[in-house]
């Protein structure tokens, strides 16, 4: 009963677009003032005390860090390298996008970002070379997505938190994903560039793949300083986000020069308002999920569901379905957290790994990006490619399936998550 | 004045974000390099990420980068809309008032109490004190964007979507002229 009036609440709440992070708290406050007996005190309490959990405070500095890193001179060297390795294959260029995409993605931390900075850069040239604007505009849409998957990944740090799993150990547990996708979009390139016989680019001779690594190396050793740091166990996901924020700090001041010193302000000030709007929500879900388990629902439940004696197999089906249809609505964080706490005791209780339910997440919500209505990256690709909004889902199409084979892969062998970590022993 | 505690605000939350990263980055340094380390350094960081949050909610309004589920209302006529957001900040300012008054009854007790923090020098609930602050803020932010909707500005309180498009995709641009060519 309770459980029912909560989640109405919530829901009639977002329908009418109150802010997600009001209806989280709201729904919250009043199913505790009416079925519970804790007081306004203790839900304070637990909002205050969200700003000192301490995995949660890698998000400001993660966040700094990929503002810093997100201009259009870091995508143009992304591309630049990307396509001294890979431009000479059929589909070269697409190929580039691809991976210039991943490596950009990575280091802003923004999926929607990536597709306007390397997105607008790479589809003019894809279609100038004879590419169709709908396999571009596809390719595109889809690419930006990889950064929600590799590390360090936002997303990750907020089902960490939440489930108090490692998050070193969902880092190393998203790099076979994350590489797994990249290939398998890639080897549908390859597939698609024979049929279409799709051109090369002139191979780039050693020089050529040095330099470009030299410039886009600055960039990407951030993702190997944060990885190597935590793996090595020099700091935790937490100081690694720190040390990034600096790192970035200098690189793109110093050593790109994409920043002035004077510009330096502004990006604190963007950093420091997308950490406020993705905390405000963080911070009354924590609320929310504490009035989940004071009213005991999550613990419901899971007996309901293994009262229906359902398969692993069936549960993870019903899982994903659940996700990507949340997925579809919200943006990933706020999905993650309404969902986490009613769905991992019950995944505990069946056997799954925290880890690779944790990837499971993940991996769904990337797939969110790229499906109507909510899927952010198709409004952006629509834009940067100017097409209508169907077209833009049309040509994403083909690329979701790829997606979704990966989710299928992923959910039912679980060590394309685990074998990683488990083999660093972390 | 206006624009004064606009400046301000901005410059506190763009200070309190730098002081943060800036003194975690030291601490690594100092532990791995010198071996030793500040005892306060990270209470005074995550108090310092509370103050960040609390102080911006309000900044959050103002800025319009709060996110909600506009797919519906959109579709609603102008008038009807106005309506809704009216309604929907009447909401706000309930969650603000319960929010408010649990954060004071919070900073209350352990005023009462009297304990200081663990590692600074300074009594609880004077750095708890931002809670109930940020709350009062937010709901002047929520009044704001109420009487701006009320003068049909349907973007008030949630951006429209090209503005948020806007924002999301918003790079650094002091060399706007690559993405150009």
């Amino acid at each position: 009963m309770s459980a029912l009036f909560l989640l109405f609440l919530l829901f009639l709440f977002m329908l009418i677009g109150v802010p997600v992070a009001v209806s989280l708290g709201l729904s919250s406050i009043t199913t505790i003032l009416m079925f519970g007996n804790q007081s306004l005190t203790s839900l304070a309490q637990k909002f205050f005390h969200t700003m000192q959990v301490y995995p949660l405070l890698a998000i400001p500095f993660f966040i700094l860090a990929g503002t810093f890193l997100t201009t259009g001179g870091v995508a143009r060297r992304m591309i630049d390298f990307a396509n001294a390795i890979v431009g000479h294959f059929r589909g070269g260029l697409a190929l580039a996008a691809l991976l210039a995409s991943a490596f950009f993605a990575a280091v802003s931390g923004s999926a929607p970002a990536t597709v306007v900075a390397v997105g607008s850069v790479m589809m003019v040239g894809m279609i100038r070379s004879g590419y169709s604007k709908e396999f571009s505009a596809g390719l595109i849409c889809n690419a930006g997505t990889l950064g929600i998957l590799i590390p360090p990944s936002i997303v990750m740090v907020v089902y960490g938190a939440i489930t108090e799993t490692s998050i070193g150990k969902l880092f190393m547990a998203g790099v076979v994903p994350g590489v797994l996708l990249t290939a398998m979009m890639m080897i549908t390139i390859g597939v698609i560039a024979n049929k279409q016989d799709l051109p090369r680019q002139p191979r780039a001779d050693f020089a050529k793949v040095w330099s470009t690594f030299r410039e886009a190396g600055w960039g990407l050793l951030l993702i190997i300083i944060i990885m190597g740091g935590i793996y090595a166990g020099i700091f935790t996901p937490t100081e690694a986000a720190a040390v990034a924020a600096v790192y970035a700090f200098f690189i793109a001041v110093y050593v790109y020069r994409d920043i002035g010193l004077k510009s330096v302000p502004k990006v604190l000030i963007d950093a420091s308002r997308t950490t406020v709007m993705l905390m405000f929500v963080i911070a009354n879900a924590f609320m929310f999920a504490f009035v989940l388990t004071t009213l005991q629902i999550p613990h419901a439940a899971t007996e309901y569901i293994t009262g229906l004696g359902l398969p692993v197999w069936a549960f993870l089906l019903v899982l994903n379905f659940l996700l990507l249809a949340a997925g579809n609505f919200m943006e990933p964080t706020s999905v993650v957290l309404i969902l986490t706490p009613i769905v991992f005791p019950i995944a505990m209780q069946l056997g799954i790994d925290p880890i690779h339910l944790g990837v499971l997440m993940v991996v769904n919500m990337q797939i969110g990006l790229v499906t109507p209505p909510v899927g952010l990256n198709l409004f952006v690709t629509a834009g940067v490619a100017n097409m209508s909004l169907e077209d833009t889902i049309k040509a994403a199409l083909p690329w979701l399936a790829v997606l979704l084979f990966a989710l299928m892969l992923i959910t039912y062998i679980p060590s394309i998550s685990l074998a990683l970590p488990n083999a660093l022993g972390l | 004045m206006r624009n004064i505690i606009n400046q301000f605000e901005e410059i506190l939350l763009s200070g309190l974000l730098a002081f943060m990263t800036v003194l975690t980055f030291i601490q690594v340094v100092l532990r791995y390099i010198f071996n030793t380390g500040w005892v306060w350094s990270l209470e005074a960081t995550t108090y310092s990420f509370g103050a960040l949050v609390l102080i911006g909610m309000a900044y959050g309004v103002r800025t319009r980068s709060h996110i909600a589920v506009d797919m519906f209302t959109r579709r609603l006529s102008p008038k009807l809309n106005r309506a809704v957001i009216l309604f929907v900040v009447a909401v706000c300012l309930v969650y603000c008032a319960l929010m408010f008054y649990g954060a004071t009854t919070l900073v209350n007790r352990l005023y009462v109490l009297g304990n200081n923090a663990r590692d600074i020098p300074a009594p609880k609930w004077l750095l708890t004190i931002f809670m109930p602050l940020g709350f009062l803020l937010l709901s002047g932010r929520f009044v704001e964007a109420g009487l701006k909707a009320y003068r049909g500005d349907l973007g008030a309180l949630v951006p429209t979507e090209e503005e948020r498009l806007h924002t999301d995709t918003k790079m650094n641009e002091d060399n706007a002229g690559d993405l150009a060519k």
